[in-house]
């Protein structure tokens, strides 16, 4: 048996978060009490906020469990500096640990999964068997939190299956 | 049997069966089926392409041309499959090919009685008259007899995988150059991959005698690969061919995993389709051996001395039991001892070197006569018996023989460095061609770059390697150069010796020195033209072992230097590589993710049939128990609806949040109509065009704030509006102050439809007031279900008192089944496309067949909604006088005279007198359907003036599916034509 677990993971929060013109990353970062990333990366904060870069002035903010009204807060926390749009039912996360994650999830992924570049803070928005992923490394225990959107969910656990089958 | 009884590199402990053309043998663990063929004494494996001649193992490498072989059978069969790169395996299955019934006996040998019909160009020649024989007679004939091997034609049961490399220097080939580079980088730290075709690494150091450190090569071999195996900066992949030098530093090599199986096991890949980027990598693909030309030189039992030494060596197979030599090269000299030293009679050797040299009196001193020719060829025919020759002294000679062994040269094996363009340069010094610009980053090491001797190939390698580590920034600390036995290198070239019979220069296409002659005689001087006017070089092998012979040919009979002539270039994949391994995962029902929406699950345990629309699947129906025809569904579907209530998932079309201080601004730019003063909570209806005036796409968009609003876009163009949105805003307009992304995946939504809609949401919101004075036609809201956001929409796409409910998609599932549940004393029922495909085309809606890329605003009747006091992207050019012109198609209703007459999408419109030519096309159905409400086929249209035509007769023509039919132009708006019922 390949050492790998699979978890599909659903009662995250996830919102979108696109600056405002004239209002730059670090406004953003001290509205929300972290750093907030200018390139590709994932910060996280102390009260379990990240903030995931996925583009120029554009992020995903994540929270491990949030409530269904949580992207409000955000938008009142973040007033006049960025539009909040969420998306905590678009995506389904995958949570990949096991010795077996990274050989697995490297033979989808055409980035360098290497830890030296690409470790704790890290994260990258890619795709796999042509299905866009965002995926960053898991805080303890190693693995990888893969966030799928959810049409594409049942696909994607699918090429899962085929590369557990192949480890 | 000619197993040598000791010796090789094979395990004689693992015996293994194999057959070959039904014959079962056996061989070893660590056998090629080619040296396992050696061994049993098979000589004769197969017939050449086009004269059907008898033909036997030339090399023992992988540009084999001549020992084919379909390996495997049934649906696993491979054919043009070299026997030389097989790894010997339990049950091996292999037959030989272009022969018939037996390479021994073939029937087709009969094409060479024809051999004068069949020179180069032969096809530009003949075939030609009389012309009706063409297709009859001369095609069939040819098809039947061209193609080299049998595809099997059955599905593959194989599976293929995928993976990605990264490293800062990737060693393409592990023989003593490459693994000297890979030791000394792997040292320094460097991420390193090790790349070799083979099963094991070693490459000539398996099949020498050379001492390398004071030990066996292949001893030293498995010392360094131990060393590589334990350094975690490594990545050893043997089974590996790398097919190709891309772009960008990115090379691509399929891995066989499991190729040397009957099977793979359960879940593995057959083979696996490496992508890697490498920051450095060095080309230590060694050389291959260069043919001579003489008469005879593709008779079985002639081969490549440096093959006869790895058959001996390392498989400890005897070619033949009486060799002859005929050498340019110090390396054939090898040969000659190696075959002493395995006690196999050496009649002669025939020097093609000027001057005297040790290895020649060495050889005199075991008593093996050396002569020179000027005149040399092979007699026999399915396999060598002897060799004539004439001396020096003029006089002839004929020697008993059943082995020849030529060694003309090295070409190294640089194809993959001209993948990007580069044309390899001539080496008068080294009597070859050599890389010259090479791709980014890419070095040739060892005899790759012409460093024959071994010693050299190992400093080189070690070289580049410090070359590739000091531009890394990661110089090595040492350059320790392993030593080695004495190697000598000197080359020079005689290319043909004349005497009888064909000599051949590409053994896998037929092309022989007589083709080459003709080809220049009639003008194709080019390399180029060369290899395409003879296929000299296109066959699978790609003339890795007759190209440049060929050329050096060309360069004697037009009177040019070699440097003149050039060589050709090598495009990827070097060596053959299967299909299955570049699709992967992507086959069948997986060639395209499909997407499926929240309500999916419960659809399907509903009775839906799906759809393709795009990458989705959407429900196209939800047949009944009962329900025969599909029709009849929908028929069913429809009734219901507008009789009661129907639920549709629409989650499919495309949702995008568009907010910011200058999104109603955006949205007045995008539009052809207003957005910026619509009032929070009411939707609207909008079309956008593109920049040259034509319809992009329609939907809806609503406000839920000053700065939010949410807009909805057709299925299949739902991308395509994204982009033009973050154009818009990114590019046209920076200084808008406007955010836009996509929730398409945030949302499930569900339409709910029909009179008895409003008693269906009320019962799912019991606390909202959604009577028609509180929650009129186009509202919007935001809400809570069961404790979660919520939005619902009174917005209409059938014509019936209609709602949408948004939930986020978590919840989409549990929505669909409350709205069943609840819809349960209504009489609710599901409803799937094709039942919302026909209510639209009732209410006369445009949707996809209509928004089509080729209409405007106007002839969609939609002419009324363009302002006129605003800019908006595409009214200008929509102003153009051809968008404006009233002969364009409009859109039309039409109903046939007779009712049960089916009018479909695609047919074209003729006023009734008129011939039914292009010219008096006056237009085309664009949807259609049966309306149960009307009880009548009826169709939406293009038509020329349309509007101005209801009443009129038309003659829809549709010859490819049926007769013709009239039909009556009439308002598309077939039912409920007041719009009374969605404002209930």
């Amino acid at each position: 048996m390949a050492d790998i677990r699979i978890e599909r993971r659903d009662d995250h929060g996830l919102a979108t978060v696109m600056a405002r013109k004239g209002v730059g990353t670090d406004a953003i970062g001290s509205a929300l009490g972290l750093l907030a990333p200018a390139r590709p990366g994932r910060h996280a904060g102390d009260d379990g906020l990240s903030l995931i870069g996925i583009g120029a002035g554009t992020w995903l903010a994540l929270r491990e469990a949030a409530d269904p009204f949580w992207s409000d807060g955000l938008r009142d926390r973040l007033a006049g500096l960025a539009s909040v749009s969420d998306q905590s039912g678009a995506y389904v996360i995958f949570r990949i640990t096991g010795a077996g994650a990274r050989t697995l999830l490297q033979r989808g992924l055409a980035i360098d999964l290497h830890p030296a570049v690409f470790g704790p803070g890290a994260a990258a928005v890619s795709a796999i068997a042509h299905i866009g992923v965002v995926i960053w490394p898991v805080t303890e225990g190693g693995g990888y939190d893969v966030a799928i959107q959810r049409s594409y969910a049942n696909c994607f656990a699918h090429w899962l299956d085929e590369g557990v089958a192949a480890l | 049997m000619s197993r040598l009884g000791q010796g090789g590199l094979i395990d004689r402990d693992r015996p293994l069966s194999f057959t070959f053309d039904g014959r079962r043998f056996t061989g070893f663990e660590g056998d090629t089926l080619a040296s396992a063929l050696v061994a049993n004494d098979v000589r004769l494996v197969g017939r050449s392409f086009k004269y059907h001649r008898p033909r036997g193992i030339l090399t023992a490498g992988s540009e084999e041309p001549n020992a084919l072989v379909t390996l495997n059978a049934g649906a696993r069969a491979e054919p043009n499959t070299r026997a030389t790169a097989i790894p010997l395996f339990e049950g091996l299955e292999a037959h030989s090919q272009n022969c018939w019934p037996s390479p021994g006996f073939d029937l087709l040998a009969v094409n060479q009685i024809f051999a004068p019909l069949f020179v180069a160009g032969f096809y530009y020649k003949t075939f030609m008259w009389p012309v009706a024989f063409w297709e009859k007679l001369y095609e069939p004939l040819i098809r039947r007899a061209a193609g080299l091997g049998k595809l099997s034609t059955l599905p593959d049961p194989s599976q293929y995988d995928r993976d990605h490399g990264f490293c800062d220097l990737l060693v393409i080939g592990g023989g003593p150059a490459g693994l000297a580079a890979a030791l000394a980088a792997s040292r320094a730290g460097l991420r390193v991959i090790l790349v070799d075709g083979d099963t094991r690494f070693g490459g000539r150091l398996l099949s020498e005698r050379h001492l390398v450190d004071g030990m066996a090569g292949a001893d030293w071999t498995a010392r360094t690969v131990a060393e590589l195996a334990s350094l975690p900066n490594v990545r050893l992949l043997s089974r590996t061919t790398l097919f190709g030098v891309y772009d960008g530093q990115q090379y691509g090599a399929i891995e066989h995993v499991a190729d040397h199986c009957t099977a793979s096991g359960a879940g593995q890949p057959r083979q696996r389709l490496w992508k890697i980027v490498a920051r450095r990598a060095i080309l230590a693909t060694g050389a291959v051996e260069r043919p001579l030309m003489f008469g005879g030189n593709d008779r079985p039992g002639v081969m490549m001395a440096s093959a006869v030494s790895t058959f001996v060596n390392r498989y400890a197979a005897a070619p033949g039991r009486r060799a002859v030599l005929f050498t340019t090269t110090a390396s054939g000299w090898s040969t000659v001892f190696d075959l002493h030293a395995a006690g196999i009679d050496v009649a002669a050797v025939i020097e093609g070197r000027a001057g005297g040299s040790e290895a020649a009196r060495e050889a005199n001193r075991l008593g093996i006569e050396v002569v020179r020719a000027s005149a040399f060829h092979v007699i026999g025919r399915q396999g060598v018996r002897a060799v004539a020759l004439v001396d020096a002294a003029g006089r002839k000679r004929r020697l008993t023989c059943d082995l020849v062994a030529m060694a003309g040269g090295w070409n190294p094996s640089i194809g993959l460095g001209t993948n990007l363009g580069a044309r390899p340069v001539w080496s008068e010094t080294l009597q070859t061609f050599l890389l010259d610009a090479a791709p980014p980053g890419l070095t040739a090491a060892g005899a790759a770059a012409g460093c024959w001797a071994l010693g050299d190939a190992l400093r080189d390698g070690v070289t580049r390697a410090a070359e590739a580590a000091e531009a890394l920034g990661k110089p090595l600390a040492a350059r320790a150069v392993p030593a080695c036995s004495a190697d000598p290198a000197a080359i020079s070239s005689l290319w043909h010796i004349p005497g009888k019979g064909k000599a051949f220069v590409d053994f896998q296409h037929d092309v022989t020195t007589g083709d080459v002659t003709l080809a220049a005689r009639e003008g194709f001087v080019s390399v180029e033209h060369l290899k395409r006017y003879t296929t000299l070089g296109m066959a699978t092998d790609q003339g890795k072992s007759g190209q440049v012979n060929g050329h050096a040919l060309l360069a004697a009979k037009t009177g040019r230097t070699m440097a003149e002539v050039g060589t050709i270039l090598s495009r990827p994949p070097f060596l053959p590589v299967s299909i299955g391994a570049l699709v992967g995962h992507h086959r069948g029902t997986h060639l395209r993710p499909a997407r499926q929406t929240a309500s999916h699950g419960w659809a399907k345990l509903a009775g839906a049939t799906f759809v393709d629309a795009g990458l989705w699947k959407r429900a196209q129906w939800y047949a009944r128990p009962g329900e025969t025809d599909w029709l009849q569904t929908v028929n069913r579907e429809v009734r219901m609806t507008r009789g009661g209530v129907g639920i549709c998932d629409i989650s499919t079309l495309g949702k995008i949040d568009l907010h910011g201080p200058d999104a109603g601004t955006l949205l007045d730019r995008l539009y052809i109509n207003s957005f910026s003063a619509l009032p929070v909570g009411k939707a609207r209806y909008g079309v956008m065009l593109r920049e040259d005036g034509f319809v992009l796409d329609d939907g809806t968009a609503s406000r839920f704030a000053q700065d939010r609003f949410f807009v909805t876009t057709t299925t299949a163009n739902a991308a395509k509006v994204m982009q033009h949105i973050d154009h818009a805003r990114q590019v046209i307009w920076p200084e808008l102050d406007v955010q836009a992304t996509s929730v398409t995946e945030q949302w499930s939504v569900f339409s709910v439809a029909g009179p008895r809609s409003r008693q269906l949401l009320q019962a799912m919101f019991p606390d909202i007031d959604l009577s028609n004075e509180a929650f009129p036609y186009m509202a919007a809201m935001e809400c809570r279900w069961r404790g979660r956001p919520a939005r619902i929409f009174r917005l209409s796409f059938s014509g019936e008192l209609a709602f949408e409910i948004a939930v986020p998609a978590r919840h989409g599932e549990a929505l669909v089944r409350a709205l069943c549940e609840a819809g349960r004393p209504l009489d609710a029922t599901p409803y799937g496309t094709e039942a919302l495909a026909v209510m639209r085309i009732e209410k006369g809606h445009p949707a996809g067949n209509e928004l089509n890329g080729m209409t405007t605003a106007a002839d969609l009747g939609l002419g009324r909604m363009m302002s006129g006091r605003k800019d908006y992207i595409g009214r200008v050019l929509a102003g153009r006088p051809g968008l404006c012109d009233p002969a364009r198609p409009a859109l039309v209703g039409l109903r046939p005279r007779r009712p049960d007459q089916r009018i479909r999408g695609g047919a074209h419109l003729f006023s009734p007198h008129v011939l039914r030519i292009p010219a008096n096309d006056e237009g085309y159905v664009t949807s259609a359907a049966w309306s149960p409400m009307l009880e009548s086929y009826v169709a939406l249209a293009l038509l020329s003036r349309g509007p101005d035509r209801h009443g009129e007769v038309i003659i829809v023509h549709d010859p490819l599916r049926g007769p013709e039919i009239e039909a009556e132009i009439c308002d598309p708006v077939f039912f409920d034509p007041e719009g009374v019922r969605v404002r209930g």
